[in-house]
């Protein structure tokens, strides 16, 4: 059989543990992380191999894509611009609390953030045939090694 | 004797919980009814009767060969939490489109449509 702790033992622990979440609590609003994210608008098909410039139509693109985020005049081709917006932001915070005791409050704010896009972009000529088309798949980049780029 | 530790744990994690959440819902409202685009026939409808059945459009887009006329609504969703010390915040906004492609003599020669407002979600930022 095992020897008990003594009771008075057992409540200094617990009392301590009690003062340890307590204290830990009084940090809310001190420490504080903030992770974010925004999507606008869906994600943005890549090209389909069938897109041949000279052959594809504004009909078939219309088809495909359906409306364009805008519509762009060139002076004598237009532009069909279809884009997807994703925004990952985080911000760390730590503040001090000494104000009463020492006049300051030493705080601390790490913010960052990182905007990506997909896109995709055809002109066309006057006739609504394909002149040119482009596509850029921001979202597919990595989030930390495109931050630090 | 009766023991305390029950109602100190209790309190300790109320204030350990304490936070809130949030869900919101923004519209950018626009009356104009997909169904009606089954009455457009390209090369029949003329710009007027696009502005009869849509309502004025969102964006005219002058271009050389005529007009785009652009048409928009958006469904915003956000979802937040606060904990003690973390905070997620998510938001998905989704839109739907009509365009319209019009001559010179005020006909309407192509049009394409993206219905996806009704898709904007509820999440956590991951």
């Amino acid at each position: 059989m095992k020897p008990r702790k003594p009771v008075m033992e057992c409540r200094g622990n617990r009392l301590l543990w009690a003062m340890t979440l307590l204290l830990l609590s009084q940090f809310y609003g001190c420490l504080s992380f903030r992770i974010e994210k925004v999507n606008i608008d869906a994600e943005v098909q890549p090209l389909p191999q069938e897109f041949v410039v000279g052959k594809t139509t504004l009909t078939d693109v219309l088809a495909s894509y359906g409306a364009p985020v805008d519509v762009v005049d060139m002076k004598g081709h237009f532009a069909l611009h279809y884009l997807r917006t994703f925004y990952r932001g985080g911000s760390l915070s730590l503040g001090i609390p000494l104000a009463d005791v020492l006049r300051v409050s030493p705080t601390l704010n790490a913010t960052g953030n990182l905007q990506r896009f997909d896109s995709a972009v055809f002109i066309f000529t006057l006739d609504g045939v394909l002149a040119d088309m482009s596509y850029a798949r921001g979202t597919s980049q990595p989030l930390w090694e495109t931050y630090w780029k | 004797m009766k023991t305390r530790w029950p109602g100190i744990g209790l309190l300790i994690l109320m204030v350990w919980l304490s936070g809130c959440a949030l869900f919101g819902r923004g519209k950018e409202y626009r009356p104009f009814d997909a169904k009606a685009l089954e009455r457009v026939k390209p090369g029949e409808t003329t710009g007027t009767e696009v502005t009869q059945w849509f309502g004025a459009p969102t964006q005219v887009v002058r271009l050389s060969n005529g007009n785009a006329y652009i048409y928009a609504r958006t469904l915003s969703k956000a979802t937040g939490v606060w904990l003690l010390l973390v905070t997620l915040v998510n938001y998905d906004t989704q839109h739907d489109r009509i365009v319209f492609f019009i001559d010179k003599s005020d006909v309407v020669t192509h049009y394409g449509s993206s219905f996806e407002a009704e898709k904007a979600g509820y999440g956590m930022p991951w």
